[in-house]
């Protein structure tokens, strides 16, 4: 146990180093290519908090994301509000949108939550669709602004490739370790508890009702941070982020990296994202190249690629050992 | 009648129906605070929907529960744990079987070591030093229940008696006055048997704890319990020192005919 837990300190300090050395030696489309991953990367701890530490499978993470982009890009086109500013308000909105969702949500188990989580989805793309006054329907919110960092209005303008990765980066890591934060908390072993077993878990005097809600309500403003940063890299929002693509690659990202691990679904950001985009070499066939490879993930490591590897790793070990 | 508001549990008739079923039949029951009682009687007799009742897992159709003059008619499970302190085990659901022997006992000191919701979100120090001084309680109650060597296992990988025993551990953490055993003893070997009834005898005498145990095997049973009730279809047929009650004729009937 001590020494997975120096592996996974070793592992994510190697990847942070190549992270963080990235641009010195990759090209602009590949630095682009990991700003998307670490974009993918918000919603995705959201999703792996909900599905993998608590136990429901959420299709509003994109909704929510789609929330705190709206949300974002109309304040800093509306009020001109610096970039911190937006990114909290995403997150709190999306947050605060969750509650009222999670009433009803949070009495459904299993498939009834799936399908009702389902419906905010629809119901948040009809909503960016229709109410044309705030979100200007299908045309879109475009001319977003670019990110400033600074306490109002003046500060440093994020511009370049490179700067929006670092940016990204920042985000990312501040992310995880909330997350890390999070799950190794007492209430993240209650959430893992009620994932086994809920009657179990209530036994033992945990409120199971407040802490799915936490953990709906959590994994929504992770989604909610995310969309902020997605509308102000790409400086336009439509409702086609409702889209059930984005979601499916979420989950992609989740269960293909390792449900319920953190790098699992570190590395399945990046993995699957960088998948999508190295198939880009064959258009004709990309997305059937890219569906073939989910299937092959699923029968080659049904729970993923980080479970796999490290099972794989003690195994070699214990091998060594002998 | 009214409640007895001195016993550690107290129940006033209790009912609970499923559809025209009747499966616990207007039953009056005080349990003093220390006394380790017995409940058993055929299968289907109401005994574990009696305990889902007092515990707050399925609501009575009728009937009001008192624990330690409290009442908790109504109340959540989680609540009925966190406040009344009455806590329960279950037949089958036993332990956490992904978390480690230690994790399982953390996870039910919890409740005692972050009482408030908010305080189990502590981050940095403050999560570190709580949960540090539940693994020192987790190191002291395994050594009590026997189980210290399996302290690092997955709770899954040990012997279905030795997750009886990790319950039962779990339990001594959150600090109870009241401990419902459903079925502790089934399944299990006698060796184990025997530090099953150690341990909840030390557990009455050293920390005063109240005990109701739902169990068939009636040699444990009169080793254990200081009173012994049967119910059968619903209703308490018997209730006396277990020597009494099983001479009596319309226990034995009602063993036999379930």
């Amino acid at each position: 146990m001590g020494t997975d837990r120096g592996l996974r300190a070793a592992g994510f300090a190697g990847m942070l180093a190549f992270l963080l050395a990235a641009p010195g030696f990759l090209g602009e489309y590949q630095v682009h290519a990991l700003i998307v991953s670490l974009t993918f990367l918000l919603p995705a701890l959201g999703l792996n908090l909900i599905l993998g530490y608590a136990g429901m499978l959420s299709f509003a993470q994109m909704a929510f994301f789609g929330i705190g982009a709206y949300v974002s890009a109309l304040m800093a086109m509306r009020w001109g509000t610096p970039f911190w500013l937006n990114l909290c308000a995403a997150s709190l909105v999306a947050g605060i949108v969750a509650v009222p969702l999670g009433f009803p949500a949070l009495r459904l188990r299993r498939y009834s939550f799936v399908m009702c989580t389902l419906g905010f989805a629809v119901i948040a793309q009809t909503l960016a669709k229709n109410w044309v006054s705030l979100t200007r329907g299908d045309l879109g919110l475009s001319n977003v602004p670019r990110p400033v960092l600074g306490l109002w209005s003046s500060g440093l303008e994020i511009r370049s490739v490179t700067q929006y990765y670092y940016l990204a980066l920042a985000l990312g890591v501040i992310a995880v370790l909330a997350f890390l934060a999070l799950v190794s908390s007492p209430a993240g072993r209650y959430m893992i508890a009620i994932r086994e077993d809920e009657t179990l878990a209530a036994s033992l005097g945990a409120p199971t009702w407040r802490y799915r809600m936490a953990a709906f309500v959590l994994s929504a403003m992770f989604a909610g941070c995310g969309g902020s940063f997605y509308v102000h890299y790409y400086t336009v929002i439509s409702p086609t982020i409702f889209d059930p693509y984005y979601g499916n690659t979420l989950l992609v990202i989740v269960l293909g990296g390792g449900v319920g691990t953190l790098g699992g679904v570190v590395a399945g950001s990046f993995i699957f994202v960088a998948l999508s985009e190295v198939l880009r070499v064959a258009p004709d066939i990309r997305m059937i190249a890219y569906g073939l490879l989910l299937i092959v993930v699923v029968f080659g490591c049904p729970e993923g690629l980080l479970p796999l590897l490290m099972r794989r790793l003690r195994t070699w070990r214990r091998a060594d050992a002998t | 009648m009214p409640p007895d508001r001195t016993a550690a549990l107290s129940l006033r008739g209790m009912a609970k129906n499923f559809g025209s079923i009747v499966a616990v039949d207007a039953v009056d029951l005080d349990i003093p605070q220390g006394q380790i009682c017995g409940l058993t009687g055929p299968n289907g007799s109401g005994k574990s929907t009696l305990f889902d009742c007092c515990t707050g897992l399925q609501k009575a159709t009728a009937g009001r529960v008192f624990a330690g003059g409290t009442e908790v008619t109504g109340w959540e499970m989680h609540r009925i744990v966190r406040e009344a302190r009455v806590i329960r085990s279950f037949q089958k659901a036993v332990v956490l079987r992904a978390m480690t022997v230690e994790d399982n006992l953390v996870l039910a000191g919890q409740m005692v070591a972050f009482p408030g919701f908010l305080a189990t979100f502590a981050i940095g120090r403050a999560n570190r030093s709580g949960v540090r001084q539940l693994r020192e309680r987790a190191g002291d109650v395994l050594d009590l229940v026997g189980l210290a060597h399996m302290r690092h296992a997955d709770a899954g990988k040990i012997s279905f008696g030795q997750q009886k025993l990790l319950q039962f551990a779990t339990m001594l953490m959150a600090d109870p006055r009241v401990i419902l055993l459903d079925e502790p003893m089934a399944g299990v070997n006698p060796v184990l048997i025997e530090r099953m009834i150690a341990n909840i005898n030390r557990a009455n005498r050293d920390h005063g704890i109240t005990f109701v145990v739902v169990e068939h095997n009636l040699d444990a049973m009169k080793a254990l319990c200081h009173r012994l009730v049967v119910l059968s279809r619903g209703r308490i047929i018997a209730d006396d020192t277990p020597d009494i009650v099983v001479r009596q004729p319309d226990v034995v009937e009602a063993y036999l005919a379930g």
